[in-house]
């Protein structure tokens, strides 16, 4: 075996049953509050996995939007890995402390960064790419084996459009695990991103987990993501109508909306319904931002025309 | 090869299969016969009048008779229906080897050891041949299936064929006489034989045991004691060795051909079966036995199902398995018929070869595992030594002739079984048990170490099921663990519902339904083999033994549907259609009656309006229906079927109605029912029904002190009398004492001559008149003892707190009662479990935090003992690692977008407008239909960019992911993506409609706002085709028309029409309007109101005009009549009153600025995008129709179709 792949897999493949397995692969599929679940169920049988499960537990609750419950259970001498997931969570929940945290983030990425702590290197990526900081984000990353670094470098790649590394790195994660439930996403995200033919494979790698697990909005947007790149329309909508029911006000389902409503040729009234109900709940969406910023780019441009004579 | 049956018995020396039903008769060495079914695994009948040995045995074809023949010399015609031997056929002179029945006549043909071969009459009984020419023992003689002829096997070591068509001809054709034959005869008159040797085959050099017809080819198969089975053929004229087939290595008893396929079967004393390829002479198969020699053997003459008689019993087997390979997908059933793949489609039952398979393995396909994502399968097929048993991979093409469909080159391997676990993977079990994962290439993705097993099963994705000797597994293929394992016996299929939330497991006698998580639900035995099953749409699981449709509810109630004749396998059930496949693999359809079980799972499920409903409207009725449900705890149901009293009562007392019990106990009106009632009335606070069997009883006592505690002192006092008319001292003393009544107490006592005790009754309640009284009856002396006695009961309010106690609990009571009878008593359910399972979950949680506390100890001092040894920043090695990585990871610049590839692949606006980039997309709306006012185009601009980007979720709480959908996703490769539009040309057909109709209603601004963005849009189109562009253009022009008319008509409205000026303008522009392009409905308005205005200004010359448009466009009769009316007038006075600037009969062209004509010829100036014309002063200006255009500008022109720019 390679000496260099990291402890992780080689408890894998000695045949070691990873006990986390139900509160990870909840996690990873969005199933969150199951994950918080089966993590208050599960007896971990070490130290180590126990502040595994805790890291874990509480990234759900971030994910929930529980940020409270992160920053009041995580004490000082909590394990650093905790610490990392506290920091994001101060992170998320405050939008004024944000560049003091970046700052101090940056400060330690400076140091030598115990590379070992995948928790803080993940934490320490997210953070940057939040920040669009791609750059950070991937460095930090590519410290880390973890196949969640990779998996978190394979998103980044596909937001910067370089799907060409984005495969790479899929492989790599494909030669560590090929049928872990982390790879099997993130051969659907670069297929999404590929195109084509792959568009109905992604499609039947969400379609597969959520027969396998239980549908959540991430996998059932993710198979509506697949549905309208192929231009079935009407097949979406039925996904997402199905992802609405689940969550009202689920930013993404209402992009996705957004955009399925005018594909469908819906009244633009009902198109318009959805982008109120964003504004309203999402302000800071990344995807508002960028409809506000277009917004005032078109206001600058129309500037530039005027008619030669005026009435 | 497989045993279906096994007797144990006496040496079988005989052998018959009934054609129609399941049985076959086996002669033993003994004496007797035995009648088997061989289905149903039990002995039918036993017919015991032979002496010694029977050989000869065969059933009729169509009659209940069969014939035997005997050491005994006796051939016997039995009918076993009346179970008894009819006659015995007496003649030959030694032992009887075989005797057989004629297909069509009444014959029956004897060999025996007496050298001779008979014919017999079973009708006349008589012997109407005799066939001699052997020349020691007759071993064996059978008629040919169809023609007329016989062959018989000697130990004189030949074979001979005997042509009977003389017998045929004297005793059969019409008048002919049958006459008897008397000793050895068979020479009539003329000297012409019944029946004459036609072939004498020689070739064995021992005695022939056996010889028996092909059932079509001219063909005779013998097996001797030279150990060898001999092929013959035969023609008119002659008959010549064909083949020998050795092997055996003593004695062939018997040997016959397959009825059906090349294959020719034997057995011998050395205690084997073999079975022989016809065309190549070699052994196929064989099948020993360790102790047993054989002796005898039958085919069944339709089915694959062969028996061999041996030393000590029997067995009934077939050759190879006659189950079709299946899959259900859907609506799709998939199956292997004739080395093809088939399709058949449930909805339409269209049934189509969807692909041939590979020649090549002589086994039949075993099993099939199907993929719908990647429409391949996997076909396992098994080998007699299950080490070479191989599975093909192979993809379905797509489109395929029915009639000759293609031969996709498959991928074999070796395995035992192989079975899909995820879209793109499959698992194997090899042949040394272990799991391979492959991928659709057919390579081995990875090896997974499993806990033993013989068999694999599909689990739904990512899921295996493992068998082994005594239990199933759940595993986890991904994770590599076992998840859940049940105990039963050799598995052999597996059936999941359609959502995969149940599981039948099923085993040759036994069925188990589990959940999805493999706990068991229930299990059920079956005498019979259990043969397949499929789930129904409602959750029950039905399932076909060898000869019945079962149903089974996950409660683990079953019951017989129907039954079979022959077995059947299940492939999909829905409503009262059962489809299957028959073991010819033809899809079948068979009608099955649901009710029964619909009406348990209705039951199970509580949905008792379901169940009155079935209760009313099935025949369902019976014994067995109410016994069921008293069984199964549902006696409110049962009340609703029973007629009989006492059964309605006694299920009412168990349900606890009280009214049904007490309407039964009031029809019956025994002392033992008005006894139980009152006993369950009490138990529910029913005091008024307790009274009322107290006073049928007339259980006095009881009903005292029920007034008592009822507090009912009116009755209690009835009571008091009833007990003094009766005579019951002390049932009326105890009711005065109940009732506190002491005057009646001292009477009591003083009556039965208590003297002493009245008196300190008396005295102790203050009654001192009666007290001296009674003083003196008596000697107050003897008496010593003092009462003190305190009134015993409260005087009680009759509303008082005891009756409206009970009186609320009987309430409830009823109520509670009610709730049983009517209302799903699922609540009660429902309540209960849920109540448990909050229990569990608060025991979980308290554990959980139990456990979580004592681990944070430990981790609190783990952390302490980490930090002390290796603080990580000090972690030199791996801090400098961290550098160096850090040192040559190059961060990747950004790579080119979708959007950017859009914008460089199109020139079309709306493309950049999706893409994002609006400053291009400006640019070519400006330079093509030359836009200089972008502002009222920003909400399209929003919407349209707002389309352009679908988002997908990637890591939990990260930003999530952007794809972009295109039109040309299917070929555009990585380069050449266009954007999805999103935005039809027939969508904004389709609005033009609304804004018709607020042309229509007179809203004319909210019109033009609409047609204005309908005109706007149409730069944002994509087409396809020069129609299209077309019609792109032409909305334009009806946006432009319509904008135009509609503006000048509100313009023209807010005009003042004081001076015969503004008056004259007013006409025109009511007569401009009507040169508008408008919609007919619209035109006849238009005209009208110019008609009108032109009528009241006296220019009846062009008002006759408008007129006749007006009617040449049809209006309404009421319109048009009115119109006529005017014309009429106009056309009087065929004048203009007043000078206009209008003339309809020169072509003009409206300025959309000022409204006013501009002739033909004129100079005129465009906008070019709605093609609005304006005069010249306006050049440079703003559109009025679109508001974004500038008009006169030098344009491209509109581009709404990359075909535009070829």
């Amino acid at each position: 075996m390679d000496p260099a792949r990291p402890l992780l897999v080689q408890h894998e493949e000695n045949g070691d049953v990873d006990e986390l397995f139900d509160v990870k692969n909840a996690y990873y599929i969005g199933s969150y509050q199951q994950c918080i679940n089966e993590a208050q169920k599960v007896k971990p049988t070490s130290p180590e996995k126990e502040t595994e499960r805790d890291m874990f537990l509480y990234r759900a609750y971030i994910a929930q939007r529980k940020y409270a419950v992160v920053l009041d259970d995580i004490k000082t001498n909590s394990p650093p890995e905790l610490q990392a997931v506290r920091m994001f969570a101060e992170y998320l929940s405050s939008q004024n402390k944000r560049d003091a945290i970046v700052a101090d983030l940056d400060k330690k990425m400076a140091k030598s960064v115990d590379a070992a702590n995948t928790t803080f290197l993940l934490m320490a990526g997210s953070i940057y790419y939040h920040e669009m900081n791609t750059d950070a984000a991937l460095r930090t990353l590519h410290q880390g084996e973890s196949l969640e670094c990779m998996a978190m470098t394979i998103q980044v790649l596909l937001s910067l459009d370089r799907v060409d590394l984005a495969r790479k790195e899929l492989k790599k994660m494909q030669e560590q695990d090929e049928d872990a439930t982390l790879t099997q996403l993130a051969t659907a995200w670069v297929n999404i991103a590929v195109g084509g033919e792959k568009l109905q494979d992604a499609y039947y790698i969400f379609q597969e987990m959520s027969d396998k697990y239980s549908s959540t909005l991430l996998l059932l947007n993710g198979q509506a993501a697949c549905y309208m790149a192929q231009n079935k329309w009407e097949e979406a909508e039925g996904v997402l109508q199905e992802a609405l029911d689940k969550d009202s006000s689920h930013p993404e389902t209402l992009i996705n909306l957004i955009v399925l409503t005018q594909h469908m040729g819906k009244a633009p009234e009902v198109t318009s319904r959805y982008l109120s109900q964003l504004k309203d709940a999402h302000r800071a969406h990344p995807f508002l931002k960028d409809y506000l910023a277009k917004e005032n780019e078109f206001d600058r441009l129309v500037m530039q025309y005027a008619p030669t004579a005026t009435a | 090869m497989l045993t279906k049956f096994e007797t144990k018995s006496a040496r079988v020396k005989g052998l018959s299969f009934h054609p129609k039903r399941p049985w076959v008769l086996a002669s033993l060495h003994n004496g007797v016969i035995q009648l088997w079914d061989y289905r149903m695994c039990t002995l039918i009948d036993k017919f015991d009048e032979h002496d010694g040995p029977v050989r000869g045995i065969d059933f009729h074809k169509q009659q209940p008779l069969f014939v035997s023949g005997g050491d005994d010399y006796k051939i016997k015609v039995w009918n076993y229906k009346l179970r008894r031997c009819l006659f015995t056929l007496l003649g030959h002179l030694d032992y009887i080897r075989t005797t057989f029945f004629h297909h069509e006549y009444p014959w029956i043909l004897s060999a025996s050891d007496d050298q001779t071969i008979r014919i017999w009459n079973w009708q006349s009984r008589t012997c109407v041949c005799v066939l001699t020419g052997h020349n020691h023992y007759v071993m064996c003689a059978q008629f040919h299936p169809s023609e007329d002829l016989v062959v018989s096997a000697s130990l004189d070591q030949t074979v001979r064929v005997w042509d009977i068509s003389g017998l045929r001809k004297k005793n059969l054709s019409p008048g002919a006489v049958e006459t008897e034959v008397r000793g050895i005869s068979g020479v009539d008159l003329f000297g012409a034989s019944d029946a004459v040797v036609k072939h004498v085959l020689e070739g064995h050099d021992r005695g022939v045991n056996w010889a028996a017809f092909h059932p079509s080819m001219p063909l005779i198969v013998s097996g001797a004691d030279d150990r060898q089975v001999k092929i013959w053929r035969m023609n008119e004229s002659k008959a010549w060795e064909l083949d020998t087939c050795r092997g055996h290595y003593n004695n062939v008893s018997c040997a016959v051909f397959h009825p059906r396929q090349e294959l020719i079967l034997s057995n011998s004393e050395d205690k084997s079966i073999r079975v022989w390829d016809m065309s190549k002479r070699t052994g196929v198969q064989t099948f020993r036995r360790d102790h047993d020699r054989f002796w005898v053997l039958g085919a069944h003459p339709n089915l694959n199902l062969f028996a061999a008689g041996h030393d000590s019993g029997m067995i009934v087997f077939k050759l190879e398995r006659e189950r079709p390979a299946y899959a259900v997908h859907g609506n799709m059933l998939y199956y292997v018929k004739d080395r093809f793949l088939r399709q058949l489609d449930f909805n339409s039952s269209k049934d189509t070869a969807v692909m041939q398979l590979r020649s090549g393995s002589k086994f039949p396909v075993f099993s099939m595992s199907y993929n719908p994502a990647e429409n391949a399968v996997l076909l396992c097929t098994r080998a007699t030594n299950l080490e070479n048993s191989t599975y093909d991979l192979y993809s379905i093409p797509k489109e395929s002739d029915s009639q000759n469909p293609d031969a996709p080159e498959g991928k074999r391997s070796s395995g035992l079984t192989a079975v899909w676990v995820a879209r793109n993977r499959f698992a194997v079990l090899d042949r040394m048990h272990s799991l391979l994962i492959k991928n659709l290439k057919n390579e081995i993705v990875k090896k997974v170490q499993v806990p033993s097993c013989e068999e694999i099963f599909y689990a739904g994705t990512g899921s295996l099921l493992l068998r082994d000797a005594d239990g199933v597994t759940l595993f986890d293929v991904q994770q590599k663990r076992s998840l859940a394992t049940v105990k039963i016996a050799k598995v052999k299929y597996v059936v999941w519902s359609a959502d995969t939330s149940h599981v039948a497991l099923l085993a040759k006698h036994a069925i188990m339904i589990c959940n999805r998580k493999l706990e068991s639900l229930c299990n059920i035995h079956e005498n019979i083999r259990v043969k397949s099953g499929a789930w129904d749409e409602s959750g029950v699981f039905i399932y076909t033994t060898s000869n019945h449709i079962k149903y089974a509810l996950t409660s683990g109630d079953h019951g017989i549907i129907r039954t079979l004749d022959l077995p059947i396998y299940v492939t999909r059930v829905r409503g009262n259609s059962v489809y299957c496949l028959d073991r010819e693999c033809r899809p079948r359809v068979l009608t099955i009656d649901p009710t029964e079980y619909r009406f348990k799972l209705a039951l199970v499920n509580r949905k008792y309006d379901e169940v009155l409903h079935m209760v009313r409207n099935a025949k369902l009725v019976g014994q067995s229906i109410i016994a069921y449900l008293q069984k199964k705890g549902y006696p409110e149901v049962a009340l609703h079927f029973v007629k009989d009293e006492k059964t309605r009562f006694s299920l009412a007392l168990e349900c606890g109605n009280i009214e049904v019990a007490l309407e039964a106990a009031k029809a019956l009106d025994e002392r033992s029912c008005w006894e139980r009632l009152g006993e369950a009335a009490l138990l529910q606070g029913h005091h008024q029904v307790v009274e009322m069997c107290y006073q049928r009883t007339k259980n006095f006592d009881k009903l005292t002190f029920l007034y008592l505690i009822t507090g009912n002192l009116a009755k209690l006092r009835k009571m008091m009398k009833i007990a003094e008319i009766r005579k019951d001292m002390s049932g009326h003393y105890q009711a005065a004492l109940y009732l506190g009544d002491v005057t009646e107490r001292v009477r009591i006592l003083k009556n039965c001559g208590q003297k002493s005790l009245a008196y300190l009754t008396a005295a102790t309640h203050g009654l001192d008149e009666e007290a001296e009284a009674l003083k003196e009856t008596f000697d107050p002396e003897k008496e010593t003892a003092i009462l003190s006695y305190r009134k015993s009961v409260p005087e009680v309010d009759p509303n008082g707190f005891f009756e409206g106690a009970i009186a609320a609990k009987g309430k409830a009571g009823q109520m509670a009662a009610d709730l049983d009878m009517d209302a799903p008593g699922g609540e009660g359910w429902g309540d209960d479990a849920e109540l448990q399972l909050d229990e569990d979950g608060f025991m979980d949680a308290q554990e959980g935090l139990g456990d979580e506390g004592v681990g944070r100890e430990e981790g609190g001092g783990w952390e302490v003992e980490e930090d002390l040894d290796l603080p990580p920043e000090l972690d030199l090695p791996a801090g400098a690692g961290g550098g160096a990585e850090d040192g040559f990871f190059v961060p990747p610049t950004k790579g080119m977008s979708p959007t950017q590839m859009w914008c460089n692949n199109s020139q079309l606006p709306v493309d950049h407008i999706l893409a994002g980039s609006f400053e291009t997309a400006m640019r070519l709306l400006h330079d093509q239909v030359g836009v200089v006012n972008f502002g009222p185009y920003k909400s399209l601009f929003m919407q349209t960019l707002s389309r352009g980007r679908t988002c997908y979720l990637g890591l939990p709480s990260l930003p999530c992911l952007r794809s972009h959908p295109q039109r040309n996703w299917k070929d555009c490769g990585a380069k050449q993506g266009l954007p999805a539009v999103g935005l039809r040309l027939s969508d904004l057909i389709s609005r033009l409609q609304q804004c018709y109709q607020l042309t229509t209603s007179g809203r004319f601004e909210e019109a033009v706002e609409r047609f204005r963005v309908i005109l706007l849009s149409v730069p944002l189109l994509v087409v396809d085709n020069k129609q299209e562009i077309a019609e792109a253009q032409q909305l334009i022009t009806i946006c432009r028309e319509y904008i135009v008319g509609l503006t000048m008509e509100t313009e023209r409205k807010k005009l003042p029409k004081d001076t015969l000026d503004q008056q004259k303008r007013l006409c025109e522009m009511a007569a401009y309007f009507t040169h508008c392009n408008l919609q007919p409905v619209h035109m006849v308005l238009v005209l009208r109101t110019a008609l009108n205005l032109f009528f009241k200004l006296r220019n009846f010359k062009t008002a006759a005009g408008f007129a006749r448009r007006l009617l040449e466009l049809g209006p309404k009769p009421d319109v048009a009549q009115q119109t006529r009316k005017i014309l009429a007038a106009c056309e009087k006075t065929l004048t203009d009153a007043h000078q206009l600037n209008y003339d309809p009969h020169n072509p003009f062209d409206l300025c959309a600025a000022s409204f006013v004509p501009l002739y033909r010829g004129r100079p005129v100036e465009k906008c070019p995008l709605s093609g609005a014309c304006y005069s010249p002063p306006y050049k440079g200006q703003i559109c009025r129709v679109t508001q974004v255009t500038e008009i006169g500008k030098d344009v491209i022109g509109l581009r709404v179709s990359p075909l535009q720019f070829r």
